[in-house]
């Protein structure tokens, strides 16, 4: 039997990411599947000024002596921000120029997925685990290529991948999205994406789904509703769902025996969509808590059992 | 690609910058959120049901009460805005609980609370949907084959169906359209609401008896000075009468756990927030929850106030003990054969009856605005409870096309019709529904126990939260807020319980068949984690593992 961990959307938890890594030994999984959105959303600036750094946490201004600054980048990195000591002038450039923020934005997220894969070589070396990632829609394209240069760990995005006879396919492209993020398809462009991909498959019922993008109307994509201005309505209360009708429809044609998904924190669940059973395991990532899906493959049975934790 | 950056008010220069990723969103609506809130502590539908109990304590001064149950409400507020910040989970108090308490604790001591106790509470909305709409709108319009079939066994039956009926469409239509449905009937019920104020509060006493009189004889037949007769029915009740000035703190005290029906439930909607964006901004929880509290408690102050200087507090509570003395106790019928719904003598004071039917209807809106969200904290609950795998998967099961929660709905329904068939058909066991308060007043406690020690307990959480930044002389102030909290619901948990008197018509003594019950329902619960942690050992799944953090190094 084979035993997967999977978990999505760290968005740049430090925390998060060493808990990923940590779970195969934590639950004794043989593959860990990581379903994309690795990157963190926001850089926290530490602004170094006569001999002290200033930083803004939580709306306040905060002035802390060198030797603490270690501690508080610690503290951000937890959140999923990318802490990033500077000078006032470069802190001013930054604010005035969209351009070089999005430069440094890519720097300091690229060296940051570089030393993940890093941890996970350090981790996982020698032990057997198999460790997959697939970027999702808020990673920019460049992810790939660190991901790709990592000693350890597996890129899923595009391709067709064994696990112990199991077939997984994987893709972190979503449907738009209101934020026009970095792998955004139109419901044709995702459909034809995943369909080459799912038509290499021999037998669906030994396939894995691994698509960022969660099935339409599944309970697994309730989005808070938002108006055009992306304010949250009613009270944030109402929900709708923000799911990919090319996902469900692959689902529903090919029927695989697990699909796993991600891009909805708020939306954990785990349904049956026909035969499949379809996992979005939520996020938690700013509490540094790790929400997973521990699923065991039969070789015979197919799924045996599945569990949904908060690690 | 597009971002932006982020600064404050004091560094006026930026302190965050943003890129642009799914899910940055700006912050919802205060007022959005309050009107939930402010739709749980119902001041007509709950309030003013609750409130009619309130004549036997008739030394208690029920201004004071209310403000000093606000005051320490409060805290309940705090304590749950930080629990919101610190883990804002769908589920609620089964997440918080089972996250900090352990799996098996948190499962029987909110389930008991959100899902069986509120079966308990579909014919309590039905009751109050009869009294406050079915029954007064009949008697109005002078239909009274109507009214006749409303106050019979079948008529409260069919009552709750309707109840039943109402929340499951709620449900199925989601709480989008819902919040829609939340808002025009609180602009219309406030409309309403307004006329009421506004007829008490320019009408005077002896207008209020002359048209109590004449509403009394044209519409239910009764004779004489109706006014006076129903004071004396109440005397003859026993009703003591007391000034509503009179002020002595013990007999506040004792009015806490009535206003507990109405006044406990401004955190009813923090069962959802696992679905809010920005709840973990601790500020948004917590002011829609305390202005809801708040706005209520202040227009109850004034409509209590008005129906003072109108109605008369002694003609108020003596209407409130010869209708329940009436009704439950074989006292003697009286001027007015139903419920003494404020709103409806409010409208007796216009001598048109199509203004009153109106009135009537539009005060409804009360009811439709807020009993629609009865089952919606049990579903998540229900949810996650199934999520965490000790209740089966299909619990979670919605339907494709309309998206609706069938396994859920199904676990609350059936089990609700078949108590609301009790309730209906079976008198007796009516003493069983008073304890609902009690039941939930337990599942909050366990949850404040849980604030309580999560600092310690789960430390990892705690510190990474903004509640950490909180202290008070070094504790954890959601710590000394839930300590607070704790105490509070202490005190009502063992007045319903032990009060010699039996007073609230749930102490143990009295009412050994509540005590069985709840107690059965405990051990259905206990015995529903059992069965799972047993099935799903079976299955390779451990349930202990679930909340276990995973080491970072």
């Amino acid at each position: 039997m084979t035993k997967i961990f999977f978990a999505t959307d760290l968005h740049g938890s430090e925390v998060c990411w060493k808990k990923f890594l940590n779970a195969a030994r934590f639950y004794d999984a043989d593959v860990l599947i990581c379903g994309g959105d690795m990157t963190g959303k926001a850089i926290v600036p530490i602004v170094s000024e006569n001999g002290a750094f200033s930083v803004v946490l939580g709306g306040e201004q905060q002035t802390v002596p060198a030797e603490q600054v270690g501690e508080v980048e610690a503290t951000i990195r937890r959140k999923g921000y990318y802490p990033l000591r500077m000078s006032v002038e470069r802190l001013h450039e930054l604010d005035q120029s969209p351009e070089k923020r999005a430069v440094c934005f890519q720097e300091v997220m690229l060296e940051g997925v570089d030393r993940w894969m890093n941890m996970a070589a350090e981790k996982l070396r020698g032990s057997g685990i198999r460790c997959f990632v697939c970027p999702g829609n808020d990673d920019e394209m460049e992810v790939d290529d660190v991901v790709r240069r990592s000693e350890l760990v597996e890129l899923g995005e595009g391709r067709m991948v064994d696990i112990d006879g199991f077939a997984m396919i994987s893709t972190g492209w979503s449907n738009p999205t209101p934020w026009k993020t970095h792998r955004e398809d139109s419901e044709e462009q995702l459909a034809e994406r995943i369909e080459t991909m799912a038509s290499q498959i021999a037998d669906p019922r030994r396939a894995i789904f691994n698509l960022h993008c969660p099935p339409f109307k599944s309970g697994l994509d309730e989005a808070p509703a938002i108006d055009a201005d992306l304010k949250l309505l009613h009270g944030g209360r109402a929900l709708r769902p923000v799911g990919s009708t090319a996902v469900r429809e692959a689902i529903e044609r090919h029927q695989p025996l697990l699909s796993l998904h991600g891009h909805i924190h708020e939306s954990k669940g785990a349904v049956k969509i026909g035969k499949t059973l379809s996992i979005n395991p939520g996020s938690a990532y700013e509490e540094g808590m790790l929400m997973g899906a521990i699923v065991l493959l039969d070789a015979k049975k197919g799924i045996k059992s599945y569990q949904l934790v908060n690690g | 690609m597009a971002d932006t950056t982020m600064g404050t008010a004091a560094a006026a220069r930026p302190g965050l910058f943003l890129r642009n990723a799914t899910g940055l969103v700006k912050a919802w609506s205060t007022f959005d959120a309050f009107v939930y809130s402010f739709w749980s502590i119902n001041l007509i539908t709950l309030g003013l049901y609750g409130m009619s109990y309130v004549y036997w304590v008739p030394d208690g001064q029920l201004l004071a009460a209310i403000v000093i149950f606000g005051v320490l409400t409060t805290f309940l507020v705090i304590t749950y805005a930080m629990l919101v910040s610190v883990m804002p989970r769908t589920g609620g108090d089964y997440a918080w609980q089972s996250r900090v308490l352990g799996g098996g604790l948190g499962f029987v001591l909110s389930i008991t609370g959100w899902w069986f106790t509120l079966f308990l509470w579909a014919p309590i909305y039905a009751n109050i949907l009869n009294v406050q709409f079915f029954l007064p709108l009949a008697y109005t319009l002078k239909l009274s084959g109507v009214a006749t079939f409303f106050t019979s066994q079948t008529g409260l039956f069919v009552s709750c169906l309707i109840v039943l009926a109402f929340v499951s469409v709620v449900v199925t239509l989601g709480m989008e359209t819902y919040a829609r449905i939340q808002k025009i009937c609180f602009w219309i019920g406030l409309g309403g609401l307004v006329v009421v104020c506004g007829l008490l509060l320019f009408a005077s006493q002896s207008d209020f008896q002359h048209a109590f009189n004449r509403e009394a004889a044209s519409l239910f037949g009764a004779s004489g000075n109706a006014y006076q007769s129903t004071i004396d029915l109440g005397t003859k009740a026993g009703y003591t009468q007391h000034d509503f000035g009179a002020f002595s703190l013990g007999p506040i005290f004792l009015l806490m756990p009535f206003l507990a029906f109405y006044l406990l439930w401004p955190n009813w909607g923090a069962t959802l927030y696992g679905e809010v964006r920005g709840a973990k901004d601790i500020r948004k929880p917590f002011w829609s929850m305390f202005w809801g509290l708040w706005v209520t408690i202040g227009l109850v102050a004034l409509v209590m106030i008005l129906i003072v200087k109108t109605m008369g507090w002694q003609f108020y509570n003596s209407a409130n003990a010869a209708y329940y003395n009436y009704a439950f106790y074989g006292g003697d019928a009286t001027p007015v054969a139903t419920w003494p719904y404020p709103v409806m003598f409010a409208g007796w004071l216009v001598d048109n009856h199509l203004f009153q039917a109106l009135l009537i209807v539009v005060m409804g809106l009360w009811f439709f605005g807020w009993a629609g969200t009865l089952f919606l904290s049990s579903t998540r609950v229900i949810f996650a409870a199934a999520f965490d795998r000790v209740l089966p998967s299909w619990a979670a099961n919605i339907s494709a096309r309309r998206r609706v929660p069938y396994g859920s709905l199904v676990l609350m329904i059936v089990p609700s019709v078949v108590i609301s068939a009790i309730y209906s058909y079976v008198p007796k066991f009516q003493s069983v529904f008073l304890d609902a308060t009690a039941v939930l007043a337990l599942t909050f406690l366990a949850t404040v126990v849980a604030a309580i020690i999560l600092p310690w307990r789960r430390k990892d959480l705690y510190e990474a939260s903004p509640v950490a930044n909180y202290k008070v002389a070094g504790v954890p102030t959601i710590t000394v807020v839930a300590v607070i909290t704790a105490i509070f619901l202490l005190f009502m948990l063992y007045e319903w319980s032990f009060n010699s008197s039996n007073l609230y018509g749930t102490s143990f003594q009295a009412t050994l068949n509540s005590v069985y019950y709840f107690l059965a329902t405990y051990v259905v619960a206990i015995a529903i984690y059992v069965v799972a942690r047993i099935v799903r050992s079976r299955q390779g799944i451990d349930l202990r593992r679930i909340h276990h953090e995973i080491p970072v190094e």
